[in-house]
C-alpha cells in the first residue's frame, strides 16, 4: 500500500460505485465529500461484498456501522473507507421503523461486530446472523433504546439498600414483589 | 457431587478491572483463564458512558461544543476540530488560513501529550516507573504551551466555528520554538532508556501481533494500524486543513506488535517536531476567526468528518434538520475499535502480558464510553 494514495474526486466515485452496484443500489449520489449509496437491506450484504473486494474501490475499512431515527423510518448507516483512494463511501439502508431488521456484515468487517452491538443497544436495530447481539454501553431495560427519538429519560427511583445479615440474598426493597408478579 | 459433563474443571474466570490500576479508565476484562494461559476475553465497557450523543440532541451545537473535550481528556483539541469541521462543512464555509495553521499547532502539541501519555503509561503497565517521570516532565512543557494558546491545560474550547479563538498571544513563538529545540534531545533520551532494554524488548517483541489483514478487517486506524505495516494516515489520506502544504512522514512498523506500536509512537513525536516547525515558519497573517450567526442553524443535511488524533480516526457524523440542535451526532471513536480486537489478539498469551497489550492500544474509556 503506498503513502501517497490517489486522489479520486468523490463524482468519479460516484460513477464507479454506480458502476459496480448496477442493479443492487437504488440511488448513488455524491454528497459533501462522500459517496452516499441507499440500497434496500436485503441488497445490504451483496453490496459490501462487493464494494469490499472492488480491485479499484477497495472499500476494505469500515469506520464505523451506526444508525439514525427520523421517526417515521430508521435508517441503517455505514461509512466506507478506501484503502487506495482517498474516498468515504456511505451506505444507507431505509429500515421499518416499528421492527428494524438490518442483515449483519460482521463477517465482511469484523469490526462491524461491536458497532453492530452499539446500535442494537443505542437505537434497537436488530442485526440478523449477528454471533453475539448483546447490550454493550447501556444497562437499560428491555425494549428501551436511548438514542431513539421517543425515549426520555427516567428518573430512577432510589431506594436505599437493605442489609439483611452477612450471606442473606442482597435485593432492593419492592424487589421481591416484582419477581413474584412476573 | 455431580460433574455437568460439559464442565472444564481447569478452567478459571478472572474479572480484571473495572477499577484496576492499569486499566485506562474503568474496563473490565473477563478473563478465561487455563493457568496462567488466556483462553478467552470478553471486555465489559460503558462504565463511563455519559451519553454525549443523546446530550447532544438535546443541546444547540454552541451548548454543547464545551463537554466536547471531556470525551478524550487526553487530547480534547481533536474532537472540537471534528465537530467544527462538521458545522462548517454543513454551512460550507471554510476558516481563514491563519485560523487552519494554529489548528495543526495547536491538533500536533495535542499529539505530543497524547503520545507522552501513551509511551509513559505503557512501560508503568510494564513495571517501568522512570520513563512516565520523564514524558510527564516534558508533557508539563507541552502543556504550558497549550495554556498560553488557548487558557486551558487539558479542556480547550478553542476550536471556533470559522476559526480559532484567540491569535497566538506575545512570547508564544519563542516559547514553543525553544520547546521544538530541546525536544528532539529528549525523544533520544527516553530511546535510550527504553528502546533498548532488555526486559522491555522481551515484554513487547512478539506481543499482540496484529496482521495488516486483520488490521484493516478490524477497522484499526492510527499507530495501531500503521504498525501493522498499512501506511494509512489520514493527514495524508483524506487531507484537511493546512496539512497539504506541510511535509511529514508517515512512520510505519512491520510485525505489528507491541514494539511497533511503541516505535512507531516515538517516531510520530518526531514529526510532530516538524510539522510544527513549518506551521510556524509558514504562518500566514490575517484574521483567525469570521463572523457567525450567534444561534447558529446548519443547513438540512448529513456529513462524515474525521479527524487523524494521537490514536487514530475519530469521526463525527452528524445530521442536521436545519433546527438549532444536530438532530443526530454519532461519534467514532479509535479506542472503540482497538479494544475490540482484544478478544482475537489476547488468547495465548500469559496473563501478565494483558496490561502490556492494552497499554500498547493506548485505550482511553472516556472516548470508548463516550
Amino acid at each position: 500500500m503506498s503513502a501517497e494514495p490517489f486522489v479520486t474526486g468523490s463524482e468519479e466515485a460516484a460513477g464507479l460505485a454506480e458502476e459496480l452496484l448496477a442493479g443492487l443500489a437504488a440511488e448513488v449520489y455524491p454528497d459533501a465529500g462522500r459517496v452516499v449509496i441507499v440500497l434496500q437491506p436485503g441488497r445490504l450484504h451483496e453490496a459490501a461484498l462487493k464494494l469490499r473486494d472492488d480491485k479499484q474501490l477497495s472499500f476494505k475499512y469500515l469506520s464505523f456501522a451506526g444508525g439514525v431515527d427520523h421517526k417515521d423510518r430508521m435508517e441503517a448507516i455505514y461509512i466506507l473507507r478506501s484503502v487506495n483512494h482517498s474516498v468515504v463511501a456511505e451506505l444507507r439502508a431505509p429500515l421499518d421503523r416499528s421492527l428494524p431488521v438490518a442483515p449483519t456484515v460482521s463477517d465482511v468487517w469484523s469490526t462491524a461486530g461491536w458497532h453492530e452491538r452499539e446500535t442494537f443497544d443505542l437505537l434497537g436495530i436488530e442485526y440478523e446472523g449477528h454471533p453475539d447481539l448483546r447490550r454493550i454501553l447501556t444497562d437499560a431495560a428491555d425494549g428501551v433504546h436511548p438514542l431513539r427519538k421517543d425515549s426520555r429519560p427516567q428518573r430512577v427511583k432510589r431506594e436505599e439498600w437493605r442489609f439483611e445479615g452477612i450471606g442473606a440474598p442482597r435485593r432492593l426493597p419492592g424487589e421481591e414483589e416484582r419477581i413474584n408478579r412476573s | 457431587m455431580q460433574n455437568e459433563p460439559d464442565l472444564r474443571l481447569e478452567e478459571m474466570v478472572l474479572n480484571m478491572g473495572p477499577q484496576h490500576p492499569s486499566a485506562h479508565g474503568v474496563l473490565r476484562l473477563v478473563l478465561h483463564l487455563d493457568g496462567e494461559m488466556i483462553v478467552s476475553v470478553d471486555p465489559s465497557i460503558g462504565y463511563l458512558h455519559r451519553g454525549f450523543e443523546k446530550l447532544a440532541e438535546n443541546r444547540t451545537y454552541l451548548q454543547f461544543f464545551s463537554m466536547l473535550s471531556r470525551l478524550d481528556y487526553l487530547a480534547g483539541f481533536f474532537m472540537e476540530w471534528t465537530y467544527v469541521r462538521c458545522i462548517e462543512g454543513l454551512m460550507e464555509i471554510g476558516p481563514p488560513p491563519r485560523a487552519e495553521y494554529l489548528r495543526v499547532i495547536a491538533g500536533e502539541l495535542n499529539r505530543i501529550i497524547s503520545h507522552h501519555m501513551a509511551i509513559g503509561d505503557y512501560l508503568l503497565n510494564l513495571g517501568a516507573v522512570t520513563p512516565v517521570l520523564w514524558t510527564f516532565r516534558d508533557r508539563e512543557d507541552v502543556l504550558d504551551l497549550l495554556e498560553m494558546l488557548t487558557g486551558q491545560r487539558m479542556m480547550y474550547n478553542y476550536a471556533r466555528v470559522g476559526g480559532v479563538r484567540y491569535d497566538l498571544p506575545d512570547g508564544f513563538e519563542e516559547q514553543c520554538r525553544k520547546f521544538l529545540r530541546r525536544f528532539p534531545v529528549m525523544i533520544d533520551e527516553y530511546e535510550q532508556l527504553i528502546t533498548g532494554n532488555e526486559i522491555f524488548l522481551a515484554r513487547s517483541l512478539g506481543m499482540g501481533v496484529i496482521t495488516a489483514e486483520q488490521a484493516l478487517d478490524y477497522g484499526l486506524s492510527g499507530p495501531n494500524l500503521r504498525a501493522s505495516g498499512v501506511a494509512m494516515d489520514l493527514r495524508r489520506h483524506d487531507p484537511y486543513s493546512a496539512y497539504p502544504e506541510l511535509d511529514f512522514d508517515i512512520p510505519t512498523g512491520a510485525s505489528g506488535d507491541s514494539f511497533d506500536r511503541y516505535k512507531c509512537r516515538i517516531e510520530e513525536l518526531r514529526q510532530s517536531v516538524r510539522i510544527i516547525e513549518q506551521a510556524l515558519d509558514a504562518l500566514p497573517g490575517g484574521p483567525v476567526n469570521m463572523r457567525i450567526p450567534p444561534m447558529l442553524r446548519p443547513p438540512a443535511g448529513a456529513i462524515y468528518r474525521a479527524v487523524e488524533t494521537g490514536r487514530g480516526e475519530w469521526g463525527n457524523y452528524l445530521v442536521s434538520d436545519g433546527s438549532l440542535r444536530p438532530y443526530r451526532l454519532k461519534m467514532r471513536d479509535s479506542c472503540f475499535v482497538a479494544l475490540s480486537t482484544m478478544p482475537k489478539i489476547l488468547p495465548g498469551h500469559n496473563i501478565a502480558d494483558v496490561v502490556g497489550i492494552a497499554g500498547s492500544l493506548d485505550l482511553i474509556m472516556g472516548a470508548v464510553d463516550r
